[in-house]
């Protein structure tokens, strides 16, 4: 399943997760960004869903491993909610390739397959999160997110559904975002390299093997 | 710098050990922690622990204030005050922040201690002697790689698109409208390199082959000084969790 092109694909994942994802949590913006790379790589593995689920969650792990070390301390405990969105990409967004993919581009289907994955990912992503950074950072981590979660509090809210809200205000947007602009970067990206990593290209005889 | 003695293997589970005891204890599980860090950075890393503290004081010093302005400036309780109902104080806002934050900073700090351990040494040769699966190293070295070409690929669509007049060197809308022309130039830049290695360049020169090489273990997966370290860790991580 690990073949040559798919351990570049996952590599080549990881560092767009990582780069983008870096970029936001330093400039503190209320979104994440981080993981734009999980998601393509679900879909540019679509339809062998196994191979999409365990290439995305690795680049995802990769991503948070690499930021935990570098840049950001919190990330690599919200490994459960990277398990999530690999799940949900492999199993549901993958599913839009095609429209993602469609040319000429189909607007309104474009549209509404962005915005209904987008926002049940978000949903789904607060929801795994908020346990998260409510049991291991008492509500608030480094990312501009706190300042919601902290105007949560000052309402009167309690920690979780302080994160909770937090989560439901911010992740719908940032992962339609995220859906988004994996679904422009799939579009863009050469057929030749979508077939590599769909068959079981062999590297050292320089042959598809399916 | 002093040579490293202690092994990748057992520096890296030296670090998951104390990390893990981290995470799972309160303050007094952190003194216990704070201390072996101290005896490992003296015992092994010497003068190479001036550069991790830096290391680890420019990454969560900035944290640490965002979590001052968020928890004692904005919100002025603690958790704890939330959780139980009561009105609350700057003042335990302050004492969790510093938790907090010391739990973070004993984090980053054991990982630049284990960088410094093997300042010396190359990505390269650190990866290949740790006892994981070819795969998880193939995969450790082209992250590594990648991240290069990204830089690469980064500097060479920024110059074209310069070039080409669609973005400016200055802040300017034009760079807020392109940037994302910009983004997808950098992904297909990316893109047209990786395949050209796939096709062409590593076949004809057997990088894989060489790479698998170059990964293979050769020295001994745990020295002498692991087996001092790894028992100390496993004592000290259960007594800091006993501890909290």
């Amino acid at each position: 399943m690990l073949t040559t092109p798919r351990l570049i694909a996952i590599a080549l994942c990881a560092a767009l997760n990582f780069s983008i994802g870096s970029i936001v949590y330093l400039i503190k913006l209320p979104i994440y960004l981080d993981s734009i790379g999980t998601i393509l790589c679900a879909v540019l593995l679509y339809p062998d869903r196994r191979a999409a689920f365990i290439c995305a969650w690795i680049s995802g792990a990769l991503s948070l491993l690499l930021s935990g070390l570098l840049i950001n301390p919190f990330v690599p405990w919200f490994e459960l909610t990277d398990v999530a969105i690999a799940l949900f990409s492999a199993f549901v967004i993958a599913t839009g390739a095609e429209t993602f993919r469609a040319r000429p581009i189909r607007p309104v289907a474009f549209t509404t397959t962005i915005l209904l994955f987008g926002i049940s990912l978000g949903v789904i992503a607060a929801l795994v999160s908020a346990p998260i950074v409510v049991y291991l950072f008492g509500g608030v981590t480094g990312s501009g997110s706190a300042f919601v979660v902290a105007f949560f509090l000052k309402t009167g809210q309690q920690l979780l559904s302080a994160a909770i809200l937090s989560g439901l205000t911010a992740e719908p947007i940032d992962k339609t975002l995220q859906v988004l602009v994996a679904a422009l970067l799939f579009r863009a990206t050469p057929n030749d390299f979508i077939v590599m990593l769909r068959t079981s290209y062999d590297l050292a005889a320089g042959k598809d093997n399916t | 710098m002093p040579q490293a003695k202690i092994t990748p293997n057992g520096a890296v589970a030296f670090a998951l050990m104390l990390i893990g005891a981290t995470m799972a204890t309160g303050k007094h599980g952190l003194s216990i922690v704070a201390v072996l860090g101290i005896a490992f950075a003296t015992l092994e890393v010497r003068a190479g622990t001036v550069t991790a503290l830096k290391r680890s004081l420019v990454l969560v010093l900035p944290l640490a204030a965002f979590m001052l302005l968020v928890w004692v400036v904005i919100v002025g309780r603690a958790p704890a005050d939330i959780a139980a109902g009561s009105v609350g104080s700057r003042d335990t806002a302050l004492l969790y922040v510093a938790l907090i934050c010391t739990r973070l900073f004993l984090v980053v700090f054991l990982i630049q201690l284990i960088v410094a351990c093997f300042a010396n040494s190359t990505p390269l040769r650190f990866i290949g002697a740790l006892r994981v699966p070819m795969t998880v190293k193939r995969l450790l070295m082209f992250t590594l790689s990648l991240v290069e070409t990204f830089r690469h690929a980064i500097d060479r669509a920024y110059t074209a698109l310069i070039a080409c007049g669609l973005i400016s060197r200055r802040r300017s809308v034009r760079n807020f409208v392109n940037g994302w022309v910009l983004v997808q130039t950098v992904w297909l830049t990316a893109i047209t390199i990786v395949l050209g290695r796939l096709r062409d360049k590593w076949p004809i020169e057997d990088t894989l082959g060489l790479l698998d090489h170059a990964l293979r273990p050769t020295a001994r997966s745990l020295s002498c000084r692991d087996l001092v370290w790894l028992p100390i860790a496993v004592v000290a991580t259960i007594a800091a969790v006993a501890a909290r």
